[in-house]
């Protein structure tokens, strides 16, 4: 709980803030994973042109191959998401997982926290089954040729962060802190009390 | 995108509606905002469990993902998001009210992750409150002024609460901007003002309720009707739970710091201050509240001395900053306006003395007070610039701070000593 604030009392006892109720909130963490999930799947990249990358110009064998391994990924993918939320969600979720291990050999401390931020608690196994198939899937296509698609991919869809407010504002971290007056030594406490020991 | 040189409240845009049909609407418009749901914040966990930190992380993550999104949107779908966002007020609000201070009892954070996430969200609420006090934000990205002040106002993206923990949160570091943003938006909605004048005297209320709380202050105390002899006790600071002496020094302790913030980075605040005498309340206080508090802290068994040692530091805080409020007040109000020659100033210096005087009866607080900033240099700054000052006046004044040591059994450091005694002879 916040220590007492004078801005608390303000709030409370005059009218010239906006009374809300902030007991009711509006948006837990599972809320805000399901909107992030829907913003993702709204973005560039879709499963649709996943499949499409991975099995145009190659040869019959290869596509099979590719075609094993994103079913393989998509199963993985689902086994993240809530179930009932259905295929485009478990799609959206397969895109992400191969964003994420398109470039990685193993499941790190990273990759963990980035798919737990997006979908929540997940099973470790779901997570190293995408990673593998991800990585055969890679080495069917090439890494060069991936991380261009990638890389188009994102530069459709993002924002330009480095044109963002406030880039070049210095800020300072600095904080008030605790600067109590020369003047009252906290010696006199221990004077104060010894006076009182007879 | 909106279209250029046109203030952004009177641009129109031409977008697919949800049908996809063409429509053309007003470039701030609800429909123009993302749902985004923003989360709200919630401040570092004390006692560090993993689980916690965890769900301090990801709140976090979400936010400052949040905001780094909100301030790379282009000017105009900024403010949709700014005005029309539920979720992102809340958020920002949250932080504000939540985000920890330095002046808090634990505001180490349990773990470098933890700290470098907080550091992060705090950064981009800077920012975001940077960008929502700005009308303009270059040549072809502004308000029409007026227009600027009523969003702003109409949609409480700023009041004086969050202006004050504006200051408190991020005040020592960031003071030039903070005050360009509080300048430009009491300029843009002179409202504001009427606000401060309602909040002052809110402000004087918080003093008056730990005199209270201390029994130093009845309600009522001058009712006709008087009290019986078998009444029920008021609990003073001696006698109150150690948990109700901690709120009013921790209380004490915000409430002063915060307000020295705000007045020191917007000094044209002094004046809507002391149009409610908030000067003779302070110092008011400071002569009845002060002494209280330290003798209950100095005679109270603690069973965590460094508790008690911390309290001490907190009141010894407190009584800066108060000191330090009350020079900010006679500087902005009196002393400056001499100093730069302005109209009327032998009124200025007038009322000057006059508070120097109301503070001679206030012996504890005039001696904390000549101690930070000794009395004897700004008789003498009045008496180089408005040289028909009454000396006779001015001898008395010193002679009184001179006796204000005395009285309090106090030593006058050196140097001051032998300034004084130049002025007064």
């Amino acid at each position: 709980m916040s220590p007492p604030r004078l801005t608390g009392a303000l709030r409370s006892f005059s009218s010239v803030s906006k009374k809300e109720d902030f007991s009711e909130q509006l948006y837990d963490l599972k809320a805000k994973r399901l909107k992030r999930q829907e913003l993702f799947a709204r973005e560039g990249l879709t499963w649709q042109k996943i499949v499409h990358f991975c099995t145009e110009h190659q040869d019959k064998s290869q596509q099979q191959a590719a075609s094993q391994e994103l079913k393989s990924l998509l199963l993985a993918a689902k086994q993240m998401v809530a179930s009932e939320l259905g295929q485009a969600v478990g799609e959206s979720a397969a895109v992400f997982l191969f964003e994420t291990f398109h470039n990685k050999d193993h499941v790190g401390t990273e990759e963990t926290r980035a798919i737990k931020h997006m979908f929540g608690p997940f099973p470790s196994s779901a997570a190293e089954a995408s990673c593998a198939s991800v990585g055969r899937l890679v080495a069917l296509l090439g890494d060069s040729r991936v991380e261009d698609f990638i890389q188009s991919q994102r530069s459709c869809r993002n924002l330009d962060r480095s044109a963002a407010f406030g880039r070049n504002i210095a800020f300072s971290h600095d904080g008030y802190t605790l600067d109590p007056l020369e003047g009252l030594p906290f010696s006199g406490i221990q004077e104060e009390s010894a006076s009182l020991d007879f | 995108m909106a279209c250029a040189r046109v203030p952004l409240d009177e641009q129109q845009v031409t977008e697919p509606s949800p049908l996809g049909k063409e429509r053309t609407l007003p470039a701030l418009h609800p429909d123009r905002t993302e749902e985004r749901c923003f989360v709200p914040y919630k401040p570092p966990p004390e006692d560090g469990s993993p689980a916690d930190v965890e769900e301090f992380l990801e709140h976090a993550r979400f936010i400052t993902e949040d905001l780094e999104w909100l301030l790379a949107l282009p000017h105009d779908k900024f403010w949709c998001q700014v005005v029309f966002d539920e979720s992102l007020q809340r958020c920002l609000d949250s932080y504000l009210r939540h985000a920890p201070r330095g002046l808090d009892l634990s505001t180490l954070p349990s773990s470098p992750a933890v700290a470098d996430m907080q550091r992060s969200i705090h950064k981009a609420v800077f920012l975001t409150f940077l960008r929502m006090a700005t009308h303009k934000e270059s040549k072809e990205h502004f308000f029409t002024p007026a227009v600027f002040g009523e969003i702003i106002y109409e949609n409480f993206l700023f009041d004086i609460p969050k202006i004050l923990d504006l200051c408190v949160l991020f005040g020592k570091g960031n003071g030039q901007l903070l005050h360009k943003m509080i300048e430009n938006i009491f300029t843009q909605q002179p409202s504001y003002y009427n606000d401060l004048d309602e909040t002052v005297a809110t402000v004087l209320q918080v003093f008056d309720t730990v005199l209270q709380k201390c029994g130093l202050q009845c309600e009522g105390a001058t009712a006709a009707e008087p009290m019986k002899l078998n009444a029920h006790k008021k609990p003073t600071a001696m006698t109150m739970s150690q948990q109700e002496l901690l709120d009013i020094i921790l209380y004490l302790c915000d409430s002063t710091t915060t307000i020295n913030a705000f007045l020191d980075i917007f000094p044209a605040a002094c004046t809507s201050f002391q149009s409610h005498s908030f000067l003779s309340s302070l110092t008011s206080f400071y002569e009845t509240g002060v002494p209280d508090l330290e003798k209950a802290i100095r005679k109270r068994n603690f069973d965590d001395k460094s508790l008690q040692e911390d309290l001490w530091k907190r009141l010894s805080h407190s009584c800066r900053k108060m000191v330090e409020t009350v020079h900010l007040l006679l500087h902005h109000t009196c002393l400056q306006p001499i100093l730069e020659g302005r109209e009327n100033m032998q009124t200025f210096a007038e009322e000057l003395l006059q508070y120097f005087t109301s503070f001679l009866p206030e012996k504890r607080f005039l001696t904390d007070y000549d101690e930070q900033f000794p009395v004897a240099d700004d008789i003498s700054l009045l008496q180089q610039a408005v040289p028909v000052i009454d000396e006779t006046r001015t001898s008395y004044l010193l002679q009184g701070v001179e006796s204000a040591w005395d009285s309090v059994g106090r030593r006058k450091p050196q140097s001051q000593t032998r300034t004084s005694q130049a002025q007064a002879s």
